[in-house]
């Protein structure tokens, strides 16, 4: 009888839990803004090299007296993204009005540890990506609790691969899990990539609320494609 | 006029062989190139040229041309400004910077690499047109019948098309 109890309860836990996943799997709608002056908290991760250049591109698109606070998070000893991040934010504050530049708060660099390092072996890969998660959970998830006016991490964040986007996805998925506020994720293919999706692209399609690609080949791939020519 | 060859911070030692080869050069000096500019990234020495070291710069005088070689720089764009034509390794960043600049790109995707999408884009841009891509043995010959003032104009970078994705996704459109 005890045991029928407890195979309840446990089949009782395993429904929910599932339930919960199957709700966070529905795409979340959108909703128009009602007011249009209210700023949208923005991060992005830069991945090193051709994936921080592309990156950042597509911030310089972007109304920075609209998008603010800017988070960037970089990998641990990627100071060539950080020097990137500081040029372009110095260059776009000289072209805002000076009492907008004034009013728009300063942005944040936040590093986490990178989750493989280049040429480390396959067996030392979990503890380190283990840690990578745990620093993007702590960002993502533990930090925004512990402030006293309770902000989100961002309300959206722009990924464009490698590697730690990945861990950053998971750690946006346990705060919809917990039902925490989350960022909307983007995830924009790389403009090198013409016929085929990165390996990042191919892990995060699904996981991701706007899949973005600069190739038309790419738009066949699946309907939830976005493609609006090159973007970079 | 000016040549640039650059591998960026790969290591693409046939594409620096083959620049600093005879036929090459000749071609080059047939299309009235006088100057070479190669940026060899961590490629190993090729035939008669020693690469030089960390810092240092070579330079000697081969087929015609003058040949002026050296590892690495902060920045390229200078030397994209000052080059006529560009031979490049198949970067998405430099093919963007160069054709950006209006000047005559040849790209030559690196075939030793793993994952070879490289050539895959610049494939795509050659056939709309944008620049010539090549493969290493072929290079003399796309040197020789090159025409730039036949490439399409690259358009210039339009941040309203991903400004306009974000402020849909966010509710401000």
């Amino acid at each position: 009888m005890d045991y029928l109890i407890v195979l309840l309860i446990f089949l009782g836990i395993a429904l929910l839990l599932s339930l919960r996943i199957y709700c966070i799997s529905l795409p979340k709608t959108k909703s128009k803004r009602p007011d249009s002056s209210e700023p949208c908290s923005f991060a992005v991760f830069l991945g090193s090299g051709g994936h921080t250049s592309e990156a950042l591109t597509l911030v310089s698109a972007l109304d920075f007296s609209r998008y603010y606070p800017r988070t960037y998070i970089i990998s641990e000893g990627d100071g060539l993204s950080a020097q990137k991040v500081r040029d372009l934010e110095a260059s776009k504050s000289k072209t805002m009005k000076a009492h907008i530049a004034s009013t728009v708060p300063q942005y944040t660099l936040i590093t986490i540890p990178r989750a493989r390092r280049v040429h480390q072996s396959l067996l030392a890969t979990p503890p380190t990506a283990l840690y990578s998660l745990a620093s993007c959970i702590y960002h993502v998830t533990i930090l925004p609790l512990m402030q006293t006016r309770s902000s989100p991490f961002a309300e959206v964040l722009l990924l464009n691969g490698p590697g730690t986007c990945l861990t950053l996805c998971i750690a946006t998925y346990i705060n919809r899990f917990l039902g925490l506020p989350s960022p909307r994720l983007v995830y924009v293919e790389s403009f090198a990539r013409v016929q085929s999706l990165s390996l990042s692209g191919k892990l995060l399609r699904p996981l991701v609320d706007r899949f973005v690609v600069q190739w038309p080949e790419l738009r066949k791939l699946s309907t939830k494609t976005d493609y609006r020519g090159w973007l970079v | 006029m000016r040549v640039f060859v650059t591998v960026g911070s790969t290591r693409f030692d046939p594409l620096i062989e083959a620049s600093l080869s005879t036929a090459v050069l000749q071609a080059l000096h047939s299309r009235g190139y006088t100057d070479i500019t190669v940026q060899c990234g961590s490629s190993r020495g090729a035939g008669d040229l020693a690469l030089p070291s960390e810092a240092g710069t070579a330079s000697l005088m081969k087929d015609g041309v003058s040949v002026e070689a050296w590892r690495f720089k902060p920045s390229l764009q200078d030397e994209y400004e000052r080059a006529d034509l560009i031979i490049s390794h198949a970067g998405s960043g430099t093919i963007l910077d160069v054709l950006r600049m209006g000047k005559t790109l040849i790209v030559v995707p690196n075939p030793t690499l793993l994952d070879n999408h490289q050539a895959e884009l610049a494939e795509a841009l050659a056939a709309r047109g944008h620049l010539y891509a090549a493969v290493i043995s072929d290079l003399p010959r796309v040197i020789e019948l090159m025409d730039g003032s036949k490439l399409v104009p690259f358009p210039q970078f339009d941040g309203s098309k991903f400004r306009a994705l974000l402020d849909e996704e966010m509710g401000y459109i």
